[in-house]
Protein backbone atom coordinates (compact mmCIF):
# COMPACT_ATOMS: atom_id res chain seq x y z
CA UNK A 1 0.00 0.00 0.00
CA UNK A 2 2.72 2.61 1.10
CA UNK A 3 4.99 1.55 -2.04
CA UNK A 4 2.04 2.02 -4.43
CA UNK A 5 1.54 5.37 -2.53
CA UNK A 6 5.07 6.42 -3.07
CA UNK A 7 4.81 5.50 -6.84
CA UNK A 8 2.00 7.37 -7.27
CA UNK A 9 4.00 10.01 -5.61
CA UNK A 10 6.78 9.42 -8.06
CA UNK A 11 4.75 9.54 -11.39
CA UNK A 12 6.01 12.03 -13.84
CA UNK A 13 3.25 14.47 -15.01
CA UNK A 14 1.64 14.24 -18.24
CA UNK A 15 -0.49 16.65 -20.14
CA UNK A 16 -1.57 19.69 -18.94
CA UNK A 17 -0.08 19.32 -15.96
CA UNK A 18 3.46 18.53 -17.62
CA UNK A 19 3.19 22.02 -19.26
CA UNK A 20 2.05 23.54 -15.82
CA UNK A 21 4.94 22.61 -14.11
CA UNK A 22 7.39 23.33 -16.95
CA UNK A 23 5.78 26.69 -17.16
CA UNK A 24 6.12 27.20 -13.15
CA UNK A 25 9.95 26.28 -12.92
CA UNK A 26 10.30 27.91 -16.44
CA UNK A 27 9.34 31.57 -14.62
CA UNK A 28 11.80 30.75 -11.81
CA UNK A 29 14.81 30.50 -14.11
CA UNK A 30 16.30 33.47 -15.90
CA UNK A 31 17.01 33.38 -19.67
CA UNK A 32 20.65 33.69 -20.37
CA UNK A 33 20.83 35.52 -23.39
CA UNK A 34 17.87 38.13 -22.26
CA UNK A 35 17.76 41.28 -20.58
CA UNK A 36 16.12 40.33 -17.12
CA UNK A 37 13.06 37.93 -18.33
CA UNK A 38 12.32 34.65 -17.45
CA UNK A 39 12.88 31.07 -19.52
CA UNK A 40 9.11 31.22 -19.68
CA UNK A 41 8.34 34.96 -20.57
CA UNK A 42 11.38 34.84 -23.29
CA UNK A 43 10.59 33.89 -27.41
CA UNK A 44 14.33 33.33 -27.66
CA UNK A 45 15.74 30.30 -28.75
CA UNK A 46 17.60 29.68 -25.50
CA UNK A 47 14.86 30.03 -23.76
CA UNK A 48 12.81 27.87 -26.21
CA UNK A 49 15.48 24.63 -25.87
CA UNK A 50 15.38 25.47 -22.19
CA UNK A 51 12.21 24.92 -21.55
CA UNK A 52 12.17 21.96 -23.42
CA UNK A 53 14.66 20.83 -21.64
CA UNK A 54 12.80 21.48 -18.18
CA UNK A 55 9.93 19.46 -19.77
CA UNK A 56 12.15 16.47 -21.06
CA UNK A 57 13.60 16.35 -16.85
CA UNK A 58 9.89 16.70 -15.60
CA UNK A 59 9.10 13.52 -17.54
CA UNK A 60 11.79 11.91 -16.25
CA UNK A 61 10.50 12.31 -12.83
CA UNK A 62 13.18 14.78 -11.62
CA UNK A 63 11.77 17.32 -9.32
CA UNK A 64 11.56 20.99 -9.31
CA UNK A 65 14.52 21.12 -6.98
CA UNK A 66 16.59 18.81 -9.34
CA UNK A 67 16.20 20.54 -12.17
CA UNK A 68 17.35 24.28 -10.34
CA UNK A 69 20.13 22.37 -9.51
CA UNK A 70 20.52 21.08 -12.87
CA UNK A 71 20.68 24.75 -14.29
CA UNK A 72 22.71 26.46 -11.59
CA UNK A 73 25.63 23.72 -12.14
CA UNK A 74 26.09 25.14 -15.83
CA UNK A 75 25.33 28.94 -15.14
CA UNK A 76 26.01 29.46 -11.66
CA UNK A 77 22.96 31.04 -9.09
CA UNK A 78 22.94 33.97 -11.55
CA UNK A 79 20.19 31.64 -13.48
CA UNK A 80 17.68 31.76 -10.20
CA UNK A 81 15.76 35.01 -10.61
CA UNK A 82 14.71 34.92 -6.58
CA UNK A 83 18.16 34.32 -5.15
CA UNK A 84 18.53 31.54 -2.53
CA UNK A 85 17.85 32.08 1.23
CA UNK A 86 21.71 30.87 2.03
CA UNK A 87 25.13 32.33 2.41
CA UNK A 88 25.50 35.86 1.16
CA UNK A 89 22.73 35.75 -0.45
CA UNK A 90 20.68 35.67 2.38
CA UNK A 91 22.15 39.07 2.95
CA UNK A 92 20.15 40.31 -0.37
CA UNK A 93 16.68 39.09 1.67
CA UNK A 94 17.62 40.10 5.06
CA UNK A 95 19.22 43.73 4.59
CA UNK A 96 16.26 45.59 3.17
CA UNK A 97 14.36 43.95 5.90
CA UNK A 98 17.05 45.63 8.57
CA UNK A 99 17.00 48.69 6.64
CA UNK A 100 13.47 49.33 6.82
CA UNK A 101 13.58 48.40 10.51
CA UNK A 102 16.31 50.81 11.48
CA UNK A 103 14.49 53.93 8.94
CA UNK A 104 11.55 52.90 11.22
CA UNK A 105 13.47 53.79 14.13
CA UNK A 106 14.93 56.23 12.73
CA UNK A 107 12.03 58.06 12.03
CA UNK A 108 10.47 56.90 15.70
CA UNK A 109 13.18 58.53 17.98
CA UNK A 110 12.92 62.10 16.21
CA UNK A 111 9.35 62.22 16.07
CA UNK A 112 9.54 61.24 19.86
CA UNK A 113 12.47 64.30 20.06
CA UNK A 114 10.44 66.48 18.55
CA UNK A 115 6.74 66.35 20.47
CA UNK A 116 8.56 65.76 24.13
CA UNK A 117 8.42 68.83 26.69
CA UNK A 118 11.53 70.69 26.31
CA UNK A 119 13.74 70.28 28.75
CA UNK A 120 14.87 72.68 31.37
CA UNK A 121 17.95 72.74 33.38
CA UNK A 122 17.43 73.08 37.05
CA UNK A 123 20.76 75.58 37.59
CA UNK A 124 19.06 78.15 35.42
CA UNK A 125 19.61 81.24 38.20
CA UNK A 126 16.15 82.85 35.98
CA UNK A 127 14.14 80.19 36.32
CA UNK A 128 14.82 78.98 39.65
CA UNK A 129 13.89 83.01 40.97
CA UNK A 130 10.77 82.38 38.54
CA UNK A 131 9.85 79.83 41.10
CA UNK A 132 10.68 81.16 43.87
CA UNK A 133 8.23 83.89 42.69
CA UNK A 134 5.57 81.62 41.85
CA UNK A 135 5.89 79.55 44.99
CA UNK A 136 5.65 82.75 46.92
CA UNK A 137 2.63 84.10 45.54
CA UNK A 138 0.47 81.21 45.76
CA UNK A 139 1.50 80.10 48.97
CA UNK B 1 21.20 63.89 14.20
CA UNK B 2 24.27 62.67 16.23
CA UNK B 3 27.74 61.76 16.27
CA UNK B 4 26.83 58.23 16.46
CA UNK B 5 24.01 58.16 13.72
CA UNK B 6 26.35 60.45 11.51
CA UNK B 7 29.39 58.12 11.63
CA UNK B 8 27.39 54.89 10.91
CA UNK B 9 25.74 56.31 8.02
CA UNK B 10 29.03 57.51 6.57
CA UNK B 11 30.21 53.67 7.30
CA UNK B 12 27.49 52.72 5.41
CA UNK B 13 27.99 54.99 2.45
CA UNK B 14 31.82 54.04 2.24
CA UNK B 15 30.91 50.70 2.29
CA UNK B 16 28.52 50.93 -0.58
CA UNK B 17 30.53 52.95 -2.59
CA UNK B 18 33.47 50.85 -2.64
CA UNK B 19 31.29 47.96 -3.56
CA UNK B 20 29.73 50.15 -6.77
CA UNK B 21 33.30 51.09 -7.68
CA UNK B 22 34.56 47.72 -7.51
CA UNK B 23 31.62 47.06 -10.01
CA UNK B 24 32.59 49.73 -12.43
CA UNK B 25 35.63 48.04 -13.26
CA UNK B 26 33.99 44.67 -13.85
CA UNK B 27 31.87 43.63 -17.53
CA UNK B 28 28.43 43.51 -16.47
CA UNK B 29 27.68 40.42 -19.22
CA UNK B 30 30.44 38.68 -17.90
CA UNK B 31 29.26 35.77 -15.60
CA UNK B 32 32.20 33.60 -13.90
CA UNK B 33 31.37 30.13 -15.56
CA UNK B 34 30.96 27.50 -12.31
CA UNK B 35 32.44 24.22 -14.22
CA UNK B 36 36.01 25.84 -14.24
CA UNK B 37 37.98 23.47 -12.11
CA UNK B 38 35.28 20.53 -13.09
CA UNK B 39 35.14 18.01 -15.65
CA UNK B 40 33.77 19.12 -19.02
CA UNK B 41 29.98 17.69 -19.52
CA UNK B 42 30.34 14.68 -21.93
CA UNK B 43 28.53 14.88 -25.36
CA UNK B 44 28.45 13.23 -28.66
CA UNK B 45 27.22 15.21 -31.33
CA UNK B 46 26.75 15.01 -35.56
CA UNK B 47 29.71 16.05 -37.54
CA UNK B 48 28.67 19.22 -39.99
CA UNK B 49 28.63 17.50 -43.05
CA UNK B 50 29.32 14.19 -42.19
CA UNK B 51 27.18 10.98 -40.37
CA UNK B 52 29.42 10.41 -38.15
CA UNK B 53 29.36 11.24 -34.35
CA UNK B 54 32.49 13.17 -32.41
CA UNK B 55 32.34 12.26 -28.96
CA UNK B 56 33.97 14.86 -26.40
CA UNK B 57 35.62 11.74 -24.41
CA UNK B 58 37.49 10.93 -27.49
CA UNK B 59 39.67 13.80 -27.25
CA UNK B 60 41.18 12.82 -23.80
CA UNK B 61 44.89 13.02 -23.66
CA UNK B 62 45.55 16.26 -24.86
CA UNK B 63 44.29 20.09 -24.29
CA UNK B 64 41.10 20.69 -26.00
CA UNK B 65 39.36 24.05 -27.31
CA UNK B 66 36.06 23.96 -27.44
CA UNK B 67 34.15 26.89 -29.49
CA UNK B 68 30.83 27.62 -29.39
CA UNK B 69 29.97 29.73 -32.40
CA UNK B 70 27.26 30.25 -34.86
CA UNK B 71 26.95 31.82 -38.71
CA UNK B 72 24.35 34.58 -37.59
CA UNK B 73 26.98 35.47 -34.64
CA UNK B 74 29.70 38.49 -36.43
CA UNK B 75 31.87 38.34 -33.66
CA UNK B 76 32.51 34.27 -34.81
CA UNK B 77 33.71 35.49 -38.03
CA UNK B 78 36.37 37.81 -36.41
CA UNK B 79 37.50 34.97 -34.40
CA UNK B 80 37.51 31.94 -37.37
CA UNK B 81 40.81 32.56 -38.71
CA UNK B 82 42.23 32.59 -35.76
CA UNK B 83 40.84 29.41 -34.06
CA UNK B 84 41.82 27.84 -38.30
CA UNK B 85 45.32 29.37 -38.05
CA UNK B 86 46.26 28.08 -34.36
CA UNK B 87 44.69 24.85 -35.13
CA UNK B 88 47.51 24.34 -38.12
CA UNK B 89 50.03 25.84 -36.29
CA UNK B 90 49.52 23.20 -32.90
CA UNK B 91 48.61 20.22 -34.92
CA UNK B 92 48.13 17.27 -32.63
CA UNK B 93 49.01 18.96 -29.16
CA UNK B 94 45.65 20.86 -29.02
CA UNK B 95 42.22 19.61 -30.38
CA UNK B 96 39.82 22.33 -31.24
CA UNK B 97 36.42 21.66 -31.84
CA UNK B 98 33.99 24.06 -32.67
CA UNK B 99 30.30 23.28 -31.97
CA UNK B 100 27.19 24.89 -33.80
CA UNK B 101 23.58 25.99 -32.46
CA UNK B 102 20.76 27.40 -33.23
CA UNK B 103 22.04 27.03 -36.44
CA UNK B 104 21.09 25.48 -40.04
CA UNK B 105 23.76 22.55 -41.11
CA UNK B 106 23.69 23.79 -44.90
CA UNK B 107 24.63 27.54 -43.44
CA UNK B 108 27.16 25.95 -41.58
CA UNK B 109 28.68 24.08 -44.75
CA UNK B 110 28.76 27.03 -46.93
CA UNK B 111 30.31 29.20 -44.07
CA UNK B 112 32.98 26.11 -43.68
CA UNK B 113 33.43 25.98 -47.75
CA UNK B 114 34.11 29.32 -47.65
CA UNK B 115 36.30 30.61 -44.76
CA UNK B 116 38.22 27.35 -44.17
CA UNK B 117 37.64 24.18 -41.67
CA UNK B 118 40.74 23.28 -40.11
CA UNK B 119 38.96 21.28 -37.29
CA UNK B 120 35.89 19.45 -36.60
CA UNK B 121 32.22 21.07 -35.93
CA UNK B 122 29.63 19.12 -34.31
CA UNK B 123 26.09 20.61 -34.68
CA UNK B 124 23.88 20.95 -31.42
CA UNK B 125 20.65 20.55 -32.17
CA UNK B 126 18.57 20.58 -29.42
CA UNK B 127 20.84 23.10 -28.13
CA UNK B 128 21.71 20.71 -25.01
CA UNK B 129 25.45 20.51 -25.17
CA UNK B 130 25.14 24.47 -24.71
CA UNK B 131 22.96 24.71 -21.51
CA UNK B 132 25.30 21.67 -20.09
CA UNK B 133 28.01 24.62 -20.58
CA UNK B 134 26.31 27.38 -19.65
CA UNK B 135 26.41 29.03 -23.04
CA UNK B 136 25.08 32.34 -22.46
CA UNK B 137 25.94 34.20 -26.31
CA UNK B 138 28.34 32.94 -28.58
CA UNK B 139 31.09 33.07 -29.41
CA UNK B 140 32.64 31.28 -26.01
CA UNK B 141 35.31 28.89 -25.71
CA UNK B 142 36.27 26.88 -23.38
CA UNK B 143 39.87 25.59 -22.39
CA UNK B 144 39.99 21.52 -21.01
CA UNK B 145 42.92 20.67 -19.74
CA UNK B 146 44.31 16.58 -20.72
CA UNK B 147 42.21 15.19 -18.01
CA UNK B 148 39.22 16.97 -19.19
CA UNK B 149 38.90 19.72 -16.75
CA UNK B 150 37.53 23.28 -17.34
CA UNK B 151 40.32 25.20 -16.47
CA UNK B 152 39.15 28.83 -19.11
CA UNK B 153 35.81 29.77 -20.43
CA UNK B 154 36.51 32.87 -22.42
CA UNK B 155 33.16 35.25 -23.59
CA UNK B 156 33.31 36.93 -27.11
CA UNK B 157 36.05 36.74 -29.78
CA UNK B 158 38.71 35.08 -28.82
CA UNK B 159 42.21 37.03 -30.14
CA UNK B 160 45.32 34.89 -30.78
CA UNK B 161 47.29 36.39 -27.78
CA UNK B 162 44.33 35.36 -25.13
CA UNK B 163 44.41 32.01 -26.74
CA UNK B 164 48.26 31.46 -26.48
CA UNK B 165 47.87 32.67 -23.13
CA UNK B 166 45.07 30.11 -22.25
CA UNK B 167 46.89 27.29 -24.18
CA UNK B 168 50.23 28.10 -21.88
CA UNK B 169 47.84 27.06 -18.37
CA UNK B 170 47.36 23.35 -20.22
CA UNK B 171 50.37 22.79 -22.56
CA UNK B 172 53.60 21.16 -20.95
CA UNK B 173 56.21 22.93 -20.68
Amino acid sequence: MILALLLLLNTPPQGDELARQTQEIASRLRCPVCQGLSVADSPSEMAVNMKTEIRDLLARGYTREQIERHFVRSYGEFVLLAPKFEGVTALVWILPIVALLAGALIVRTKLRSLTAAPKTRNDDPDLARVRELVKGTTS
Amino acid sequence: MNRYALSIGGLVSVALLIVLMAGLGRDPKRIDSPLIGKPAPQFTLKRVGGRESVELAAFRGRPVVLNFWATWCAPCWEEHPILNESSRALGDRVQFLGVVFQDDEAKILGFLQQRGAAYPTVIDDRGKTAIAFGVGGVPETFILDASGTIVAKHDGPISAEQLQSYLAEVLPR
